[in-house]
């Protein structure tokens, strides 16, 4: 049972095709494990987790959906109501990378965004420990398409080696601060480009700094 | 389990289920209309579907247009057949004309032949006997022979005599004749005639544009001995070329009625006779009688023509000699007789179509009676010539079939038995195929809309009882179905078609299928909008099962008893098929474009956003469902009428097409139980529905909404197990959601009630609305378990176990166990959030109260009495309304706020330096608060009330009082000491009366206090609380120098006042300094505390008793509640210096 304490509920669903990792990345944000022959889910899959960010404890919970296109009538309904969206590729599958479009119209589509500022968007290039040579995506292009779909936060991660995993979560969750307090506000003074290059600067230490060292 | 929890419901319900009609007009009856008939389910499906039946029956009517049975009777092939070629139309007339025709050119004849049946009347029951007189004018009314014409035709009658001989003549067949007409070809007929008598002539009819005619007529022509030597003459002529035949016949179908047919027939006739047209001879044959042998021939004659060398053709003729009338013969003029006889009855009694049933009159009777006695007919040869004459005649005018069954039944034995002249046969196949077109155009459309259901039953079964009496009968190598005349049909092949049940089974489909086409031409959407479509397609499949409905209840039993055939299985591969190619592209595109239901938030009182006026997503969605539910009781219906076939089917996969809408289905559920639980929130009075439960009407009508839910979830019955799951983790999500949705209307309905505000004061009472509306809250929480159970679940993951792997059903059954506790636990959050919003309202109110008790506590009681009235009502209140789970955690959350209310309290007076009586009145006002509402052993989770009280009691003591807390609370937590780094000491002590006897023994493992690892220690006695043994000495023994193990050996007497002694928590302190060498500043090595109360009272001799060793301790930290206390004291000397010691005391 969840403690009575009124933690803030936000609503998470990740997005992206069939394999690219989305439930690895859940079960080691989650419960620290990674299984190498995970199966492909059916529909969806649901895990809640606590996470602490400045003293306020959030409460995520995460709907993993299934990428495979015959579960596409299945999933779009999970969307209405999420607080974040994170949408997924592998760095090894360029076509993932490129599908990410397609998800990005599907679930603003089918979650009824009103405010197209608002994006609770946040991009995850998955499978950052595969070898060079196999590597499809590089950062510059993760970075380049945030930048034309106005996303501020994006992130390589691998949940095979746990790397940048809490960071990912941890990163969606301060955008979705960072979104709410500016709605709050209800102002639209919020330079972005300069957000931009801050927050991507940001993800760059995470990202050259981060291998390795976040098993705990 | 659900249903328990829903019987239960229903016993609780109140008896008239008003406010549930109330929240479903919110929706229009949203969920009802998905046919989740919560109360009376069955009873309601039952009237659902006679109002059904009836609408459908209206709405059927509506369409089908009625017949009008005064209107020109049924041409079936004319009316239903309109698009069947021209070429077929045309081989119909000329059938149709040929009967007509032969009657028409042996008219005289066979007049003459009826006027000598009527002279010669033999063989009729003399009572029924109609007058000669009146059989003439019928007669001569009948055949339209005028008088003089009749006078003159009854004298040849009167003359006639009985042929000696008779020469029988078949004109069969002509070829090659020569053509006469500019497009090639002829309009041929043969005239008979004897040479010896040119003016008695007989004609064949005209066979209609042919080189190659083929007549099969026969004629019988009276000769005398003597014309042995006469000559048969056969002519050959072709007809009027001015006017053709056909042109003539097709103004027949201009003229409307028997009357106006028999006109034209007869100016066909008069041409004939007369001569006055425009005849031209193709050809003639001569044949001397003295030729034919006696017993007849078959020949080819050449045909001659006068000046022309070249042939003009070959005929082909059968002669024969017979003494009596030739049967062919008397059968064909019977057939011509009958045939003009039943015209002038049709003519006279003018009966509806279908309606004709062989009630000859009195006359038509007897002379039918009498053609056949003389002519020695026999039964199945008459009942043959009525088939065929009737046959012919119910193409024009139709008869009833009634008719046709019988004769049927009557040469159903002699066709198969019989020898029947090939001839015969021959014409019996003719007429059934002239009968059968009507008998499918029946079958075809058996959904007329007719005044007399009944009619339509009778017909239908004369019907098929003449499809029986057809099949029986084994036709094989007959064309009965010619393409042209049947355009329908699927047969496929070279052979002639004489598949009747095939037919049939295309009948059925041609039927129901130009039924089909019609209502869609007849029905079509509104506008062009998805929800006009989609209800077009709801209307016509209600249409589709109401006709099959009615195939089942009265079709098909008399299908399978007449003829074998599963009519309504038939009717229904037919619509699956057909239904399928509408529905299917038609929802996949809808489903496709639906658009997403538009509302954000909970804000229903304007209902969903909607940014384009001409799309409902709502109403489609609505529709959408159902037509799925409309499509579903079709499936349904599919595996008990064709059980066999059913798996073949397209239609069995429905579910298919609207897989993309069932999202939508899921959000317009959920939006739509908000919308109701707002509305049930509206309308409840926030009073018990009954006294035996604790909650309102909204709680139940909220468990309504779920049982709906949960009911569309049973009627959507979704196949595949995936998305079953996906589906449920939705629903279940969805569920929680209403719960929360409900928790916070509910919230805020209540928000505001109990609030008192008058110029004395502000204050917040709570109320039975606030207690019910968190049971409330509780009761719906309560079912989200059961709820889940309902939808289904174990099935769906034993079906993922099978399916897919244990491993996946074991991660599905994780996730939605997940979203179960999580739903459940976010309720309960809502519940206990709520609760602290009460409590939270209580707060300033029992806060001022308790300050007020405190400041004036023993001055002023009405002050605590107030607030224990209010304590009192309130709790007592919740007591009442909660149930016992709610309303513990409703004192939890008192206490907890009481508690960290009076830490507030505590905090702001140590501050501003309250004296200790003032925290001991507070805690006396606690104390009386919890003596009163508190079971102390029930405060299991109250532990930081207890301890805001022991802070509240430390606080409330004097200083000296709190010193003395500070060394019983060390003397407890020495006690406890494992070991010590300071080392043990070993002493004895006893009570002998007022005298204490303590006698030190030693110490071992001292601390070593020198830089050369030793001690200079001695002990010193303290009797504490300090402030009671001021009058007495602290005694010390000798310093032992360089030793951490000491032994002292000293023993101290003290004598102490009564009063002394009989101090409760008196204190022994054993305190062991190292000795400075100034002696000035002794430093601590450790402490250890004996209470009054553990030494022992003797008087025996200390040596006697054991010794006592107890670990040395220090206090470690200032973080002691009285310690802090006493910090606080800042004024008091007696604190001040006690800290300062204090902390010399310290552990380093
Ligand atoms: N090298 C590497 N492999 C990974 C990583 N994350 C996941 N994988 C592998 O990728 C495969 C697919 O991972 P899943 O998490 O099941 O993929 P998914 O996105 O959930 O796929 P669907 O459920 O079908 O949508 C598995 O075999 C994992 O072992 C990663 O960070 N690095
Ligand atoms: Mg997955």
């Amino acid at each position: 049972m969840r403690s009575a304490t009124k933690n803030p509920l936000l609503k998470v669903v990740i997005l992206g095709d069939g394999g690219v990792g989305k439930s690895c990345l859940m079960n080691r944000f989650v419960s620290n494990e990674f299984d190498e022959h995970s199966f492909h889910t059916i529909g969806v899959e649901f895990l809640n987790k606590d996470l602490e960010i400045d003293g306020q404890t959030y409460t995520l919970q995460i709907w993993d959906t299934a990428g495979q296109e015959r579960f596409k009538t299945l999933r779009t309904p999970f969307y209405r109501g999420s607080d974040i969206c994170m949408l997924t590729y592998a760095i090894d599958d360029k076509a993932s990378f490129k599908n990410l479009e397609i998800w990005r119209t599907e679930f603003s589509y089918y979650a009824d965004l009103k405010d197209n500022n608002a994006i609770p968007f946040i991009v995850v290039g998955n499978k950052s420990d595969v070898s060079s040579e196999h590597r499809e995506v590089s950062m510059l292009e993760m970075e380049t398409w945030c930048n034309e779909n106005h996303i501020t936060s994006c992130i390589e991660t691998s949940a095979k080696n746990a790397s940048n995993v809490q960071e990912a979560f941890r990163m969606a969750v301060q955008h979705w601060i960072r979104l709410e307090s500016r709605a709050d506000k209800n102002q639209t003074i919020v330079n972005d480009t300069v957000n931009l290059s801050k927050n991507q600067s940001d993800v760059k230490t995470s990202c050259c700094g981060g291998s390795g060292d976040e098993t705990n | 389990m659900w249903n328990v929890i829903y019987s239960m419901v229903q016993r609780k319900e109140r008896p008239e289920d008003f406010e549930d009609k109330r929240i479903a007009q919110v929706d229009n009856g949203f969920f009802e209309k998905f046919g989740s008939l919560f109360r009376e389910q069955a009873e309601m499906a039952q009237t659902r579907e006679q109002v059904e039946k009836e609408q459908v029956a209206e709405a059927a009517a509506q369409l089908v247009p009625k017949e009008d049975d005064d209107e020109e009777p049924e041409t079936p092939p004319a009316s239903v057949d309109s698009e069947t070629s021209s070429s077929h139309s045309q081989i119909d007339e000329n059938e149709f004309e040929n009967d007509f025709i032969a009657t028409a050119f042996n008219i005289d004849e066979l007049y003459t032949e009826i006027l000598y049946i009527i002279l010669h009347n033999v063989g009729c029951d003399v009572n029924l006997e109609v007058p000669q007189n009146s059989l003439f004018s019928y007669a001569q009314d009948a055949f339209r022979v005028p008088h003089n014409k009749h006078l003159q035709l009854l004298d040849l009658a009167e003359k006639k005599e009985d042929p000696e001989l008779i020469i029988n003549v078949e004109v069969i067949e002509a070829k090659d004749l020569r053509p006469k007409d500019s497009n090639g070809n002829s309009d041929p007929f043969v005239t008979l005639y004897l040479a010896s008598n040119t003016s008695h002539r007989y004609n064949t009819s005209v066979k209609p544009t042919t080189l190659n005619p083929v007549w099969e007529e026969h004629f019988a022509l009276p000769i005398t001995d003597k014309s042995i030597d006469d000559t048969l003459c056969l002519e050959v002529w072709d007809f009027d070329p001015a006017e053709t035949v056909k042109e003539k016949l097709g103004k027949l179908f201009d003229v409307k009625g028997v009357k106006g047919m028999r006109k034209l027939v007869k100016e066909i006739a008069v041409t004939a006779a007369t001569g006055q047209h425009d005849n031209e001879l193709i050809g003639r044959a001569k044949i001397p009688l003295n030729t034919i042998p006696a017993s007849g021939m078959t020949m080819w004659y050449t045909l001659d023509k006068k000046n022309k060398i070249t042939r003009q053709g070959v005929l082909k003729v059968r002669i024969c000699f017979s003494s009596g009338k030739n049967n062919q013969v008397a059968a064909q003029e019977h057939r011509h007789i009958r045939r003009i006889i039943l015209v002038h009855e049709l003519d006279v009694s003018k009966p509806a179509a279908y309606w004709w049933c062989e009630n000859f009159g009195p006359e038509a009777n007897q002379l039918l009676t009498q053609h056949i006695a003389q002519s020695g007919l026999s039964p199945t040869e008459v009942a043959l010539c009525s088939y065929s004459v009737y046959a012919g005649i119910h193409q024009s005018h139709p008869l009833s079939f009634c008719i046709f069954s019988k004769l049927l039944e009557k040469l159903l034995k002699p066709l198969q038995t019989e020898m029947i002249l090939e001839e015969d046969m021959k014409l019996f196949w003719e007429a059934t195929r002239k009968l059968l077109p009507s008998c499918f155009a029946v079958i075809r459309r058996i959904r007329k809309k007719n005044a007399n259901e009944k009619t339509v039953m009778k017909q239908v079964i004369e019907v098929l009882k003449i499809f029986n009496y057809v099949m029986a009968l084994e036709p094989t190598n007959i064309d009965l179905f010619p393409q042209n005349l049947y355009p329908w049909i699927t047969f496929h092949g070279d052979d002639p078609n004489c598949d009747i049940a095939g037919t049939l089974q295309d009948a059925i489909s041609k039927g129901a299928g130009d039924w089909l086409n019609y209502l869609i031409e007849n029905n079509k959407a509104t506008a062009e909008t998805a929800l006009a479509r989609l209800q077009n397609l709801i209307q016509l499949l209600q249409l589709v099962r109401s006709d099959l409905q009615k195939a089942i209840e009265f079709y098909d039993k008399l299908f399978i008893e007449h003829v074998n055939f599963q009519y309504a299985k038939s009717l229904y591969i037919f619509y699956q098929a057909k239904i399928s190619t509408l529905c299917e592209p038609e929802v996949r595109q809808i489903c496709k474009n639906l658009k997403t239901l538009d509302y954000s938030g909970y804000d229903f009182g304007n209902g969903p956003v909607n940014t384009d006026p001409t799309v409902d997503p709502l109403a489609e969605g609505t529709s959408l469902f159902d037509l799925y539910l409309t499509i579903q009781r079709f499936v349904t219906s599919g595996q008990d009428i064709c059980p066999s076939d059913y798996n073949g089917f397209h239609i069995k996969n429905f579910h298919q097409w609207f897989h993309a809408g069932v999202a939508q289905w899921l959000d317009i559920a959920v939006y739509k139980a908000l919308q109701r639980i707002e509305k049930a929130i509206e309308l409840d009075q926030l009073v018990h529905i009954d006294t035996s439960v604790k909650y309102s009407s909204s709680a139940v009508d909220t468990l309504t909404i779920f049982y709906q839910v949960n009911t569309f979830w049973q009627q959507l019955n979704w196949p595949n197990v995936e998305s079953c799951y996906t589906f449920i983790a939705k629903i279940i999500d969805d569920i929680c959601r209403c719960c929360i949705f409900y928790a916070e209307k509910m919230a805020s309905k209540v928000d505001g009630m109990g609030d008192i505000e008058n110029i004395y004061e502000k204050k917040f009472e709570v109320t039975n609305e606030w207690c019910l509306a968190i049971n409330n809250i509780d009761y719906v929480r309560e079912t989200l378990e059961p709820f889940t159970n309902g939808l289904g679940m174990e099935e769906i993951l034993k079906k993922i176990l099978e399916l897919k792997s244990p491993v996946d059903a074991q991660r599905c059954r994780d996730t939605l166990n997940m979203v179960i506790s999580n739903a459940i636990d976010t309720v309960r959050n809502a519940i206990i959030e709520l609760l602290q919003t009460v409590v939270q309202k209580m707060a300033p109110s029992m806060k001022r109260l308790l300050i007020e008790g405190a400041e004036l506590c023993n001055q002023d009681n009405n002050s605590i009495d107030r607030l224990m009235s209010y304590v009192d009502r309130n709790l007592e209140t919740m007591h009442r309304e909660l149930n016992k789970e709610n309303f513990n955690r409703t004192l939890e959350i008192v206490w907890d706020m009481l508690s960290q209310t009076l830490d507030e309290i505590i905090q702001t007076n140590l501050e501003n330096r309250r004296p200790p009586s003032f925290f001991a009145n507070l805690q006396k006002t606690l104390k009386l608060m919890l003596g009163a509402y508190k079971d102390p052993t029930d405060c299991t989770s109250c532990d930081s009330l207890k301890r805001t009280e022991q802070i509240l009691r430390i606080n409330g003591l004097e200083t000296s009082d709190l010193i003395h807390e500070v060394h019983l609370e060390l003397a407890k937590k020495f006690d406890e000491l494992p070991e010590s780094p300071y080392g043990e000491i070993s002493f004895r002590c006893k009570f002998d009366g007022d005298v204490l006897q303590v006698e030190v023994i030693n110490a071992r493992d001292l601390a070593a206090m020198d830089s050369s690892g030793a001690s200079d220690s001695f002990v010193r006695i303290h009797l504490l609380p300090e402030h009671k043994f001021s009058s007495i000495d602290k005694p010390k023994t000798k310093t032992h120098n360089k030793t951490l193990f000491p032994l002292y050996d000293e023993t101290f007497t003290i004598n102490l006042s009564p009063e002394q002694r009989e101090i409760k928590d008196g204190l022994v302190l054993l305190s062991v300094k190292d000795k400075d060498m100034l002696g000035y500043n002794n430093q601590y090595i450790g402490e250890a505390f004996l209470r009054f109360k553990d030494i022992p009272i003797t008087s025996e001799s200390l040596s006697n008793l054991p010794q006592v060793k107890k670990w040395l301790g220090r206090p470690t930290s200032f973080e002691m509640d009285t310690i802090k206390a006493l910090e606080h004291r800042l004024g008091d000397k007696q604190a001040k210096e006690f800290l300062k010691k204090f902390k010399q005391r310290l552990a380093s």
